[in-house]
């Protein structure tokens, strides 16, 4: 199985859930849930971080982190400052396939290393691994229910399907089109007026 | 000089307040203990405290597109370990942060002169306006056109706190 075949079976569960995505998963995740709510990020390493600042500041929202291991591990110091917050509305999501894909297939550390362990150590309320997609999507609709901050990690195969359309935005029309559909869904101003205003 | 901290760190708050700043990630340094204290104790502005400044520069940033507006408070060595998130988060996407950066190795302060005298170098490198804040009189004005200057250019600025204008030797 490879992470698109997760990706498939929980897009149909996430509703508005924003999504923080980050490398290769990013063009599966629009793939299978296209939304302006789905965020792609350049830094490898602070999905969680950037998916836990959005979780934070917007309580009532849900926010997904998409995360693969090279970047999960890169970050591990993030893990009990987001623990230390406690956001009940972050889902964590972990695909190890033990390779940095996005950056040649090079080996990760993942292979010798539990990636739940260092969640819950961390202070996570919930983490597990899981073993298919229908394993995973329940446990992620659970998770959503029970609004608690949970990690669900499952591994696996390298690689993706070869006719996934390829995003059509740079960074900027990503931010402005994601900032305007939170306006438009929180209802609430973000931005500042722009250049027209008297300010 | 204990009162003294107290007092400047109060300052300083009331101007990240008066400067519309409601989102603060902190990593503490020795001479930013008051104030850190005082974020810790406000019950208006969200704290988070960090492990490691560059995953703050993230929280900050998710934070910022959800309407939120923030600033980092950190030593010069933090800001260090954060280059890579400024640049490929904050600039690749044009997303401000007010950074309150403590300046080790500021001329007067032993012990970390290595550091002081790459941090203004880094900061011009990276494209960032900067201003040393010195002065308690000036801490208004300075925190609030910073984050004029931040959100207007949505680009991070950089505040430099010295030791003067914290109240600590």
């Amino acid at each position: 199985m490879q992470r698109y075949d997760y990706l498939k079976a929980i897009a149909g569960n996430a509703g508005d859930a924003l999504a923080v995505c980050t490398g290769w998963a990013a063009r599966e995740w629009w793939a299978v849930r296209p939304s302006d709510g789905n965020l792609k990020t350049r830094t490898l390493g602070l999905v969680s971080s950037i998916a836990a600042g959005l979780a934070i500041a917007l309580p009532r929202r849900k926010v997904i982190a998409i995360d693969g291991d090279g970047a999960f591990l890169m970050n591990l110091c993030g893990l009990p400052t987001i623990a230390r917050q406690n956001p009940g509305n972050f889902l964590h999501l972990l695909f190890d396939n033990e390779i940095f894909e996005a950056s040649g297939g090079t080996a990760t550390a993942s292979r010798d290393c539990d990636a739940v362990a260092l969640a819950k150590g961390a202070g996570y309320k919930d983490a597990l691994w899981l073993n298919t997609p229908e394993e995973f999507r329940e446990a992620f609709t659970r998770a959503w229910e029970k609004n608690q901050l949970t990690l669900l990690a499952v591994k696996v195969e390298p690689g993706q399907p070869k006719d996934l359309p390829p995003l059509k935005l740079d960074e900027l029309e990503n931010k402005y089109r994601f900032i305007r559909y939170l306006e438009a869904t929180e209802k609430q101003a973000i931005l500042s007026p722009g250049f027209d205003s008297k300010l | 000089m204990e009162h003294r901290a107290t007092q400047a760190a109060a300052a300083i708050l009331a101007g990240l307040k008066k400067a519309g700043i409601d989102f603060v990630a902190t990593l503490p340094d020795e001479k930013m203990l008051e104030l850190i204290r005082a974020v810790e104790r406000d019950t208006e502005l969200k704290h988070v405290p960090l492990c490691r400044e560059e995953e703050g520069i993230g929280i900050c940033a998710g934070a910022y597109l959800a309407g939120r507006k923030t600033a980092i408070i950190m030593q010069n060595a933090g800001f260090l370990n954060s280059c890579n998130a400024l640049t490929t988060t904050s600039l690749q996407f044009q997303i401000p942060i007010l950074m309150l950066i403590y300046y080790a190795g500021d001329i007067g302060d032993r012990g970390f002169t290595t550091l002081g005298s790459v941090t203004e170098p880094v900061l011009q490198a990276m494209g960032f306006r900067s201003t040393v804040l010195r002065r308690e009189a000036e801490i208004d004005d300075t925190l609030r056109g910073a984050q004029i200057l931040a959100d207007d250019s949505k680009r991070p600025v950089a505040v430099l706190l010295t030791k003067s204008v914290l109240g600590v030797e």
